[in-house]
């Protein structure tokens, strides 16, 4: 495995980037655990570890993201990038405001009257979920992703081969970058203010980032397999396609009950209990396409790739559309269900994929012929168990708590701290459990390649 | 069907869908202000606080946010306003058990917040949070309320005490109060609690006469 354009090696100071947040996300994220045993854990409130958790999750997947396109541009339109001087501008511009964004967060939790407004505006922190990055650090993100959008675009423009990979893949980054836009202004209204804000929220992950996947997914399958571009591609326009007509209008799941009109409980009903749909279609495509598959040089690639499809579906899917129906989102929403659907969807739709974009990109990036998969299955195994049973665990809570709190009336405080206490407890050893399977990546991230060649895994395989 | 068609489909479609969810959000912003009072000075300089403050960082509110705290929707019906403004300013000082930490929420601060609450609560939710069924089903395994029991529910005690581990934990368990009080205690507390115990954050119990020893009735079973 090699690289045929040098400006390729791009990917990996954004892979680096991300790896390094990742592992700052979950040690965040362990924290985020203790304090619901016990509320004054550390320093810093809940409120700052859940805000540095999560935007960690989103900054790394993004960038992560941005590494995979940098590798895959080049390779799809066979040509180095416009201007590698500039890709790399724009990475470390991205780490400076990142940096900067973090460092304001975490004075804004020590000190919360630093972000008092100035003329109207909070200047650490915009105290919405998710884009609680400040207007000005909206502004540079902005700039950094059209940069990123401008450098890519004029690759393609170099050669002009608009294959449909990239073609998607660009154009899902677009809407992803135009969709940031509906969380940037300020309304009075906080009925307005999420109705926005799930623009941003749900039109990124189950419609932008889901084609951007559904684009990554035939790239993965046509290197690790060797599928034939053809069909890949026209698999996957009929996914992105499903994607897109059943998750637009699924927006609607979010607009039940925050002061928007009845009709969009039909709305959100029909099309948001549709999306799993073309999330199956990939599963599927996965399997259809490896089955066949003889000589497997990256089996890890391979093994990241088809997970990342099933848990997907699992995470996104099926524990979407559990409670997804308004009938039963009445009593379910805003509880631990919605927090164990988060986790698996994220760790399935997008934390597998750009895990499986690395181990596919990397070992060609670094010029390694095989590598020893091992660690790599090992610390997938961490993962993937200790997430199924945080999910498991929190599900549990969920329904505790729908029962005693939504259909009892017992007050919140009660069921947290009495009833649910023992699966706060378990989420926290199986975090641990997660944290070691992320060591055990993060090592094999920057040893990849770099010991002497190994002595299994080597020769190809017969499946 | 061959590649481009299904290219086409998805970029047309795609636009199509869009389009639906376009005319479906022009609809919507024109019913929005109707369903939800007017927003004074006041209730947006709330919002502005709730920001600075990062509440959704650990409260839900319209169901969205964070689910480390209570959902604050309906904040302002639960708990006594009065209740609310000390708490926001000093949440050890109005219940010693509370976990939430002392922000530096300042006095105005705090009441521009419970307006900003206020206005949240009166929003046209369809309905949601819906009430609890299991509660309201009342009179548990077929057993009459008394008449104190009736006024403890529609006075809304529960929202702050807890009987039998049911009812909220910002007041003094009540499941044996009846052992540790008698009944004028209960009665002359009902009516001022601020000169029965010292900084009392519990509101005066406003019904007649007649309920409040009716109430205090109930309690002095409660053993
Ligand atoms: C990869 C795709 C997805 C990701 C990453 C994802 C993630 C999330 C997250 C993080 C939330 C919580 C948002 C918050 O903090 O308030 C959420 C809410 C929700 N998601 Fe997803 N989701 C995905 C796909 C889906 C799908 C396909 C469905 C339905 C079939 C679905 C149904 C829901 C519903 C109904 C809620 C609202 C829960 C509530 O009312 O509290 N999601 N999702
Ligand atoms: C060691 C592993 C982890 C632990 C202990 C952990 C813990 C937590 C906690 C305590 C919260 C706050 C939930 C609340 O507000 O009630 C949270 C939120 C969140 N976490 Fe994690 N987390 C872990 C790993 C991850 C991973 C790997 C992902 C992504 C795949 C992730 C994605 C999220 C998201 C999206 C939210 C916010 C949305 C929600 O609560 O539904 N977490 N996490
Ligand atoms: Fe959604």
């Amino acid at each position: 495995m090699s690289i045929k354009y040098q400006s390729q090696k791009i990917a990996e100071y954004f892979y680096t980037f991300a790896v390094v947040l990742f592992l700052v996300q979950v040690v965040v994220g362990i924290i985020a655990a203790l304090q619901f045993i016990w509320p004054s854990f550390f320093i810093l409130n809940f409120n700052t570890i859940r805000t540095l958790h999560i935007n960690a999750l989103v900054v790394w997947l993004l960038t992560g993201l941005m590494g995979a396109t940098y590798y895959v541009v080049p390779e799809e339109s066979e040509t180095e990038l416009w201007s590698l001087p500039l890709a790399k501008l724009q990475f470390w511009a991205t780490v400076v405001a990142i940096t900067a964004v973090v460092l304001g967060y975490i004075w804004m939790g020590l000190n919360p009257q630093a972000n008092s407004p100035i003329m109207g505006i909070t200047p650490l922190n915009e105290g919405r979920e998710y884009i609680e990055a400040p207007r000005w650090a909206d502004v540079l993100i902005v700039i950094s992703v059209l940069l990123f959008l401008f450098i890519n675009f004029m690759t393609m423009l170099k050669t002009k081969k608009w294959t449909g990979i990239q073609g998607t893949l660009i154009g899902g980054l677009t809407v992803l970058a135009l969709m940031y836009l509906p969380g940037m202004f300020y309304t009075k209204s906080m009925v307005k203010d999420q109705f926005w804000w799930w623009w941003v929220v749900h039109l990124w992950v189950e419609g932008a980032w889901e084609v951007i996947a559904g684009a990554l997914l035939a790239f993965m399958l046509m290197k690790v397999v060797g599928a034939r571009r053809e069909v890949v591609e026209k698999w996957m326009y009929i996914e992105v396609g499903f994607v897109m007509f059943t998750g637009i209008l699924g927006t609607g799941h979010h607009y039940y009950w925050i002061g928007t009109p009845g009709y969009w409980l039909w709305v959100g009903g029909i099309f948001s209990s549709l999306e799993p749909l073309p999330l199956l279609f990939m599963v599927w495509d996965a399997f259809r396409t490896t089955r066949e598959a003889r000589n497997v040089e990256n089996r890890a690639g391979l093994y990241y790739t088809v997970a990342h499809a099933i848990f997907n579906f699992v995470g996104a899917g099926l524990w979407g559309v559990i409670h997804t129906l308004p009938q039963i989102n009445k009593w379910t929403h805003g509880t631990q269900i919605t927090t164990a659907h988060g986790h698996l969807a994220f760790y399935g739709a997008y934390v597998l994929l750009v895990l499986a974009m690395i181990y596919i990109t990397l070992p060609a990036i670094r010029g390694v012929k095989a590598f020893n998969a091992s660690r790599a299955f090992q610390s997938f195994w961490w993962m993937t168990i200790s997430m199924v049973f945080i999910v498991l665990t929190i599900t549990g809570a969920g329904m505790v708590q729908v029962y005693m709190e939504r259909l009892m009336g017992l007050d919140y405080v009660a069921v947290k701290a009495n009833y649910n206490m023992w699966f706060w407890i378990l989420r926290a050893i199986f975090g641990v459990g997660f944290l070691i399977g992320v060591g055990i990546f993060v090592i094999d991230f920057f040893r990849l390649g770099k010991e002497p060649a190994p002595a299994v895994t080597a020769a190809p395989e017969r499946l | 069907m061959s590649n481009k068609a299904a290219r086409n489909l998805f970029i047309l479609g795609s636009l199509f869908f869009f389009a639906i969810f376009l005319g479906l959000t022009y609809d919507t912003m024109g019913k929005l202000d109707k369903r939800a009072p007017e927003i004074t000075e006041q209730v947006n300089a709330g919002k502005m606080v709730w920001h600075k403050y990062d509440c959704i960082g650990c409260h839900t509110i319209l169901g969205n946010g964070s689910y480390f705290a209570p959902d604050l929707t309906k904040a302002t019906e639960r708990k006594p306003k009065g209740y609310l403004k000390r708490f926001l300013m000093d949440p050890k000082s109005a219940n010693p058990n509370a976990s939430m930490p002392k922000l530096g929420i300042r006095d105005e601060e705090a009441d521009d917040l419970i307006a900003f609450l206020d206005w949240n609560s009166k929003v046209d939710t369809n309905g949601w949070p819906p009430k609890p069924i299991l509660a309201a089903a009342g009179g548990v395994a077929g057993k009459e309320l008394t008449e104190g029991q009736k006024l403890y529910q529609s006075l809304g005690c529960a929202a702050c005490h807890l009987i039998d581990g049911i009812g909220g934990t910002t007041g003094p368990e009540l499941t044996t109060v009846g052992a540790r009080r008698d009944r004028a205690w209960l009665i002359g507390h009902f009516k001022n609690p601020e000169e029965y115990v010292k900084n009392s954050a519990m509101p005066k119990v406003e019904a007649p006469e007649a309920d409040i020893e009716k109430l205090a009735d109930y309690m002095i079973t409660l053993k």
